[in-house]
């Protein structure tokens, strides 16, 4: 009788440990939301570069050079904003090396991009070809290296497709190459953002009342 | 939370506690984390996972860090190399006793 006890203190231990390990690595942060933010920022800033214009002037410096910085800018601050309200709402979540990992790819693929494209233009070396294959030759980059640190297919799937768009960009016409990168935009950023947070939301129920370990 | 008696000489007493040994395994995931965090994941009181800490803290498994963000306090709790190893012997050692029972 004893040692059934003792075997099912142990086993309990055995289970709690198993269950706080999962409990911890389960991930609570939410990011599909900012794959469809810049997916409708970029979306944004192709409209408003290209009104008055024909569509394959989109990004043709002039009267319309103010659209990109200025809804890059928005949609930065717009996403901070929401970040820390999410976080003074739901608390800090701790740092991972794996999460670290995965958003230093990110924002320094955000600030080579920014120099790069800001630089190229003012020098007058960006043409709108060459716009559409750095801007998608670097989400293909960052998609990549994201998907092999995370194990996420769906992801590799989306930095294919971001590069066959920066390689397309190198051969198409102008017009032909916008069409290209708003079809890339709808689906590595609009559809694969909602998939995205459809899998957040389904991961935050299933989890929904996991007990502690005051209750384990 | 209660801490009851056992006779299992083997394994580490200060891990052995159900909330302690909760707290170590959580830590074994992430590289910080806060007390709120914690406390939220264990569903223990204040006063306990407080308590639970320091006695982990003492025997130099976990290592604390207090500081200001936004002039509001923060405690950041991370795992020590002694608490990895703790942790990691304090497994095998339960898996050994397991597969004792199970023969037995």
């Amino acid at each position: 009788m004893q040692d059934h006890t003792q075997e099912q203190e142990l086993t309990d231990r055995l289970s709690l440990i198993e269950n706080m390990i999962a409990e911890g690595r389960r991930k609570t942060e939410s990011w599909g939301w900012t794959f469809v933010l810049w997916g409708v920022s970029y979306s944004a800033a192709i409209v408003f570069s290209n009104i008055g214009a024909p569509i394959a002037e989109w990004s043709t410096y002039g009267h319309r050079e103010i659209a990109w910085p200025i809804t890059v800018v928005a949609t930065l601050i717009l996403m901070f904003v929401y970040i820390a309200f999410n976080s003074r709402k739901s608390g800090n979540q701790p740092e991972t090396t794996i999460g670290r990992a995965v958003y230093s790819i990110w924002i320094a693929m955000g600030i080579s991009m920014f120099l790069l494209l800001l630089a190229a233009g003012i020098g007058g070396k960006l043409d709108q070809q060459m716009f559409v294959g750095i801007v998608a030759a670097m989400l293909g980059l960052t998609n990549a290296a994201s998907s092999m640190i995370l194990k996420w297919r769906a992801q590799f799937l989306c930095a294919l497709v971001w590069w066959a768009t920066a390689v397309a960009a190198c051969f198409l016409t102008v017009a032909l190459t916008t069409m290209v990168f708003l079809a890339a935009i709808f689906l590595c950023q609009i559809v694969f953002g909602t998939y995205g947070m459809l899998s957040e939301a389904r991961e935050r129920k299933t989890h929904e009342g996991t007990p502690g370990a005051a209750h384990a | 939370m209660p801490e009851p008696a056992t006779d299992l000489p083997d394994l580490n007493p200060v891990i052995h506690g159900k909330l302690r040994l909760a707290l170590l395994s959580l830590l074994s995931t992430v590289e910080e984390a806060e007390f709120t965090w914690l406390r939220a994941k264990t569903n223990s009181t204040d006063g306990n996972l407080g308590a639970q800490l320091l006695k982990l803290e003492e025997a130099g498994y976990v290592q604390v860090e207090k500081k200001f963000v936004l002039r509001k306090p923060q405690t950041l709790y991370r795992m020590t190399e002694s608490g990895r190893k703790a942790l990691t012997e304090y497994v095998q050692a339960l898996k050994q006793l397991l597969g004792a029972a199970i023969h037995n």
